[in-house]
């Protein structure tokens, strides 16, 4: 991901804004990092260029 | 495009399920793109304009998100609840994001919101549960993830936003109407393709104005 999806993006249970933190970066590109919900503190990973933000209950989960 | 044409076979019987094992027989875990998704993209890249922000809801393969990042000069953001989705659409060169419907979006974020749903009705006791599925089915009445997405497209449009959601009259397209009206949207349909078993619709969603309580 890119840092300007910030602008567009929110946590997905209270919609307050993220936080990034950036373990690996190719140029532009965000590869590995965390989203942290300014609120609540959730976490959400960034994962091969990624952003997961399904809650931690849908994460694992299959289909539904 | 392998899936554009055995879309036509489809029909409101009972052999649903041979309708998703024919489907199984080519991709298994990713909805490939078809004619629905080939109108939906023709009418969104016509109302794109220059510096858009656009997001695709349910991206599946990525191609519609991939088709208006090549024909427009939008933003393009596309999201996906199935993780190999997620990854197909990001090998098209589209930012993706792994999401459950609007949910991580924030407000008033996107001039243009697009949604292919899942809408084949389909019998609980015939739902397979895998990812071709949950790209498939739209639940017992075909609108188990329309109703959702209505509910709460208003939030996450800009000032002027608009939503594009592709339906079949498998859907139910008097029940939409009334259910985007719930949600405060105004429906236009912009686009009527008629297949041998179902037409598609493509309907143009529209905050409709409020006095008071417009803050949502």
């Amino acid at each position: 991901m890119k840092e300007s999806l910030m602008d567009v993006i929110c946590c997905p249970i209270d919609k307050s804004d993220l936080e990034l933190t950036v373990d690996e970066r190719d140029d532009e590109e965000i590869i590995a990092g965390t989203l942290t919900c300014t609120e609540c503190g959730e976490t959400y990973p960034i994962e091969d260029g990624i952003p997961n933000l399904l809650p931690p209950d849908m994460r694992d989960e299959a289909t539904a | 495009m392998g899936a554009m044409n055995d879309r036509c076979d489809r029909r409101m019987t009972d052999d649903s399920k041979r309708r998703l094992a024919d489907r199984r027989g080519q991709e298994t875990r990713v909805y490939q793109p078809a004619e629905d998704s080939a109108l939906l993209a023709d009418v969104v890249v016509n109302v794109v304009e220059s510096g858009d922000r656009v997001l695709e809801v349910g991206t599946g393969s990525g191609w519609v998100a991939e088709q208006l990042e090549h024909e427009t000069k939008a933003s393009v953001y596309a999201s996906d609840i199935n993780p190999f989705a997620c990854t197909a659409a990001r090998d098209r060169g589209v930012a993706t994001i792994r999401a459950n419907m609007l949910d991580p979006f924030a407000r008033r974020s996107f001039d243009v919101v697009c949604f292919n749903p899942p809408y084949l009705p389909t019998d609980p006791d015939e739902e397979w549960d895998d990812w071709m599925e949950h790209a498939l089915s739209g639940g017992p009445d075909g609108r188990r993830l329309v109703v959702p997405f209505l509910s709460d497209l208003r939030r996450v449009l800009a000032a002027n936003g608009r939503g594009y959601l592709l339906i079949s009259s498998f859907t139910g397209y008097d029940e939409v109407v009334s259910i985007a009206a719930e949600a405060g949207l105004q429906t236009d349909p912009v686009r009527e393709e008629s297949y041998p078993f179902e037409t598609l619709f493509v309907l143009e969603l529209t905050p409709i104005e409020m006095s008071t309580n417009d803050d949502l």
